[in-house]
């Protein structure tokens, strides 16, 4: 395993596989034989071994275009090419971490995070070490006989990851990871996703709620709009990793993003329902 | 631990309620007159019980018993979950085979017997049908249960994992409709041990604890009976023991039951 720990500011360009592009990418979902779009114009393009934060409004579509990258929805419009090659399903070389971690619960852990490996060419004895490597790399060596229920939800969320990065894919892909952990836990896996992202090298990106979140662990932050789903703007955060949590230009950058996405042009958001006042009774 | 909770305090509260009706019985068989003829002395149950065993003939009767209900269960069940397999991943089975299935489960099993026993004759063919369908019923519907409901979400792992159709149904499908299987098999032991004595009175011929409680029954030997239904009872107990400690295993990932 690669254990360089990089400490490069972010935004410099880094050679290899994992880029990116995604082109004029639509998403309309059908509801009650209405059109509904989704996501709209989605341009994006993503830098080799660039961790890419995504925050925005519930409903912009920012999971939607998460599962769209993994393949496991290909009805769309545009293009979305991983190093030049057009995604039409999914693949190996592309991973995903789901809000819920979805191990599955009839088996160990060692042979959940195995399950990628089984239509590999690697013979049991190398599946088993590279197994290994991974539950080490998230810090659940002990942990491999264990069933998903013994084990706490940041653990099953750690194990989740290490499961998603045993094919070393070159992409992956975070759908809210941690948005059902409690704030400590967060915290922690937090910094462990950071330091694994240094140590794997693969790109990332992830969709998360989070702001702080969002700032913490991202080269870049793309802040989406809802209805239909689109890219508002993307905010650089040009700070080399492994960053502290303190950083006051982090905390900056926090207040600027919940600010954009708490203010909408023209006036109050159309989300607030206008409290009840005790003069209308 | 709670006193009820202790080994030895189980069992002997286990064995309260039988004592009690022992003794009620031995009562009721030493009143004499017609009472004498219906409850048989105990002393008479425990010599016929000696004798059967050194006949060989309470052995005999319980290998028959069981490996007709064993074999039954296997076939039954191993069609039985195929087929409600077959109908759970297919909306084109289901369609055919579902309203089928439905109707004909409605027909008590015994109801199949006279045209079976026309069929096949009252020889082991004919009790190993019937104990196999006793079976297949309950797994159809618990395999077909089972397999439906296991979520979307962890088929779409084997989806992004790059599974192939059999590894969705050994690591996904299987195991995870696996509780809702093993109550269905569950309820095809005990529907097959009833299927099993229940042929084996019924069409007589043979070895097999039914088969000799049938004859008793024409020879007017209460003793025998008697000896034959308690076999039955501690047979039939073993077997779902044994039963709920497999699946206990089986189903040790779950956190209820570990």
């Amino acid at each position: 395993m690669n254990v360089s720990t990089r400490v490069e500011a972010a935004g410099e360009a880094r050679s290899g596989p994992g880029a990116l592009t995604i082109s004029g990418l639509s998403r309309t979902f059908r509801i009650d034989g209405r059109e509904l779009p989704v996501l709209q114009g989605i341009d994006l393009s993503v830098r080799p071994g660039e961790f890419v934060s995504i925050v925005g409004p519930s409903g912009c579509g920012k999971s939607t275009l998460l599962r769209l990258i993994a393949g496991l929805d290909t009805d769309f419009s545009g293009e979305i090419r991983l190093d030049g090659k057009r995604i039409t399903g999914t693949g190996l070389e592309r991973g995903l971490v789901f809000q819920d971690h979805r191990l599955f619960p009839w088996m160990t852990l060692e042979e959940n995070v195995g399950l990628a490996l089984l239509n590999g060419t690697l013979d049991q004895a190398r599946r088993k070490a590279v197994v290994e490597d991974h539950l080490a790399l998230v810090n659940l060596t002990g942990f491999e006989k264990a069933y998903p229920h013994q084990l706490s939800g940041g653990m099953a969320q750690r194990a989740a990851i290490a499961r998603a990065l045993v094919t070393e894919p070159t992409l992956l892909l975070l759908d809210e990871p941690l948005g059902a952990l409690d704030a400590l836990t967060r915290v922690h896996v937090q910094r462990e996703l950071q330091r694994i992202w240094m140590q794997q090298g693969s790109t990332m990106i992830m969709v998360t709620h989070d702001v702080e979140e969002a700032v913490y662990l991202g080269d870049r932050v793309v802040i989406m709009d809802a209805r239909p789903g689109r890219i508002r703007r993307i905010v650089d955060v040009d700070l080399p990793h492994p960053r502290k949590r303190s950083l006051p230009q982090l905390h900056r950058l926090r207040d600027q993003i919940l600010d954009e996405l708490t203010r909408t042009p023209e006036g109050p958001s159309e989300n607030l329902v206008p409290f009840p006042s005790r003069e209308a009774r | 631990m709670r006193p009820i909770d202790r080994p030895a305090v189980r069992i002997i509260a286990a064995l309260l309620a039988p004592v009690a009706v022992l003794i009620w019985w031995q009562a009721q068989s030493a009143a004499g007159g017609a009472r004498a003829l219906a409850f048989v002395p105990l002393q008479d149950v425990g010599a016929s019980l000696v004798e059967m065993a050194a006949s060989g003939l309470l052995a005999a009767d319980t290998l028959a018993t069981v490996s007709r209900a064993v074999t039954g269960l296997l076939f039954g069940s191993m069609a039985g979950i195929l087929v409600g397999a077959a109908m759970a991943m297919s909306p084109i089975v289901d369609r055919i085979v579902g309203p089928l299935y439905h109707s004909v489960r409605q027909v008590p099993l015994l109801g199949w017997l006279p045209l079976i026993g026309l069929w096949l004759g009252n020889g082991d063919g004919a009790k190993l049908l019937i104990v196999g369908l006793a079976a297949f019923y309950p797994t159809v519907l618990g395999s077909y249960e089972g397999l439906r409901q296991v979520e979307r979400r962890y088929l779409e792992v084997g989806v992004l994992l790059g599974f192939t159709p059999l590894q969705h149904f050994t690591k996904v499908l299987l195991p995870g409709g696996l509780p809702l299987i093993l109550t269905g098999i569950a309820q095809a032991i005990a529907f097959a041990w009833i299927a099993t004595i229940g042929t084996e009175i019924l069409l007589g011929a043979g070895a097999g604890l039914g088969a000799t409680m049938s004859h008793a029954q024409a020879q007017q030997r209460m003793d025998v009976i008697l000896v034959a239904i308690v076999a039955t009872g501690l047979l039939g107990f073993t077997l779902n023991h044994l039963f709920a400690r497999l699946r206990q295993h089986l189903l040790r990932w779950q956190a209820a039951i570990a």
